[in-house]
């Protein structure tokens, strides 16, 4: 038997130090390989640092390289949730650059494709959102109904997340013939579904807990850092390029800008910025109800205005959307040839990850996952 | 007095999410034991137009590489040589006599993006997307496809015979020219002759 050791401890002198803790590539909670570097206090974050570049696929040298139409599948992979909504500032821009006018049906099968795309982003934002906070089952119900949404997609343009289906100058397919109804059943599953989710998930007490005063974004912080989409509407600035600049027919149509309100913690927090993704899966219901009456009943050739060779004239040009996490822009110049020679684009997600070191200072590591997860980032277009 | 009704919020909401996840126990399933229960193309759930395994129909195509320019990953590749004459001619799928052999038909399926555009490219609609989906393999290159029908060796013949024939052709028509300028510039001279 070896004898006791005694040791003596001078608790006086307790030594502490910064930990500097690395979260991700590989972690579930980053939404994809994003890498954070986090200098810890004890348990209090005190500097973020977000690094970028792991899922990097030259979309801008490639584009240089593509002729206009090529370029379409390319931007579907940018945000790959919403990928309709990818292509419509594309689209729109270059048929602005190449002086189109496309019919009625068209623009309305558009913005009821883009409607329903944005109600499938919100749906896995906040699905992804109760994940991060421990509530597995809304995630299953959310996913449930997103799938009809992508199988609608699927029977439209043949791909389930990856569509390439607005073209420069109309449609890739006509809708099939029980569109309409099929858009009804989705709008009616989703408003049932949000019902349940906002018993089951955003009233519970647990996730207002989790989310009510954590990562308190004033409105204007949110304006300096350019944010858009549900990140600025959270903090009460209703900026909804669908309202400001209505692009497309989206004049025609009547519904809210959901804005944050502060109705548990302050206005800016995690939970305002999911309660308006909430809200607006409403909103483009409503939207996706006008247009399936105001639209024009006879099938039409969606190919009509789709020119064989497209060679715009030269010239520079930047459109913008408004996609499901914000404002997605296109600057695109074009030299006269068929390819372009430089897209550059605006994408939403990088601008507002640009935030979460401003908004993450003095909050727990799990707050900072929320606050993360509340921001709804997808590495496909931070990196593209 | 907020401590107790924080305790009571949060148990009845909870009881509130239990309810609503209980009612969800009695109602229909909606997963699919996939590849032991029901196979999703036999349930007609893949739509007809989905974009799946292409299929390339080699008696309608003429190798003439639209599908290869409107490809953006570049995962096709063509290449052909010209029907020699003599040759046995194989038939077109309209009936008519190929004018060309396709020698080269190359889809690289680990490089295709399945954007559909080769498909709308195609002048003879050779190629298609079929709803095939459990394609597979355990080694990427069985996912390089070579849909020509020639083998290489066949290949190398055709190309052969044609350069063949193309620079025995040239070589007639060079040695046809020269003697035809021969004959002319003998013609010319006797016409000078007869007129002095």
């Amino acid at each position: 038997m070896s004898e006791i050791k005694t040791f003596e401890i001078d608790f006086g002198k307790v030594h502490s130090e910064r930990m500097r803790l690395n979260v991700g590539p590989q972690h579930p909670s980053t939404h994809g390989v994003l890498r954070l570097e986090v200098e810890l206090e004890g348990e209090i974050v005190t500097e973020v640092v977000p690094h970028i570049g792991y899922l990097h696929r030259c979309f801008e040298k490639h584009a240089e390289n593509m002729t206009y139409p090529q370029v379409i599948p390319y931007i579907d992979r940018m945000d790959y949730i919403a990928a309709m909504n990818n292509e419509l500032p594309y689209v729109m821009g270059m048929e602005k650059l190449l002086d189109i006018k496309v019919n009625e049906r068209i623009e309305y099968i558009r913005v009821i494709c883009a409607e329903l795309n944005r109600i499938a982003n919100h749906q896995l934002a906040v699905a992804t959102f109760g994940l991060d906070s421990g509530a597995f089952t809304p995630f299953l119900f959310l996913f449930r109904d997103r799938e009809m949404i992508i199988t609608l997609f699927e029977r439209l343009s043949g791909g389930r997340l990856l569509y390439n289906y607005f073209w420069i100058g109309g449609l890739m397919h006509e809708v099939p013939p029980n569109f309409e109804e099929d858009c009804r059943a989705i709008i009616k599953q989703v408003r049932a579904t949000n019902a349940e989710t906002m018993n089951l998930l955003i009233y519970n007490k647990i996730f207002i807990e989790r989310t009510a005063n954590v990562g308190i974004l004033p409105a204007d912080v949110a304006v300096n850092f350019a944010c858009s989409g549900p990140v600025i509407r959270g903090s009460g600035v209703p900026y909804d390029i669908r309202k400001t600049e209505p692009y497309s027919i989206y004049d025609r149509f009547d519904f809210n800008v959901c804005v944050g309100r502060g109705e548990v913690g302050t206005v800016g927090d995690c939970w305002d910025r999911n309660i308006v993704r909430m809200e607006e899966m409403e909103e483009s219901c409503k939207i996706i109800e006008q247009a399936l009456e105001q639209m024009p009943k006879e099938p039409c050739d969606v190919r009509e205005f789709v020119p064989k060779r497209i060679k715009p004239p030269k010239g520079e040009f930047y459109s913008k959307a408004e996609n499901p996490k914000g404002e997605l822009g296109f600057y695109i110049i074009s030299d006269g040839g068929l390819k372009p020679t430089r897209v550059r684009s605006r994408a939403t997600s990088f601008v507002n990850l640009s935030v979460l070191p401003e908004i993450s200072k003095g909050y727990m590591v799990a707050d900072l996952i929320m606050i993360l997860g509340s921001l709804d980032i997808v590495l496909g277009e931070i990196d593209r | 007095m907020k401590y107790f009704k924080d305790i009571w919020t949060s148990l009845y909401t909870i009881f509130v999410g239990l309810k609503i996840t209980g009612f969800h126990l009695f109602e229909k399933k909606v997963t699919m034991q996939y590849p032991d229960l029901v196979h999703p193309i036999k349930d007609n759930l893949i739509p007809l137009n989905s974009r799946n395994r292409i299929e390339v129909d080699m008696n309608r195509c003429d190798g003439c590489g639209s599908c290869a320019r409107a490809c953006p990953v570049n995962c096709i590749e063509v290449d052909l040589v010209k029907v020699t004459p003599g040759d046995d001619i194989p038939l077109f799928y309209d009936g008519k006599p190929r004018k060309t052999w396709v020698t080269k038909y190359n889809l690289d399926f680990a490089k295709c993006c399945f954007c559909s555009l080769c498909i709308e490219a195609c002048p003879t609609q050779a190629n298609r997307m079929t709803q095939e989906f459990e394609y597979a393999e355990y080694d990427r290159n069985n996912l390089l496809y070579m849909m020509s029908p020639l083998t290489p060796e066949e290949a190398e013949v055709k190309k052969k015979m044609w350069a063949d024939y193309s620079a025995a052709k040239k070589k007639a028509d060079a040695e046809a020219k020269a003697a035809a300028e021969a004959k002319a510039a003998a013609e010319a001279k006797a016409n000078e002759a007869d007129k002095q």
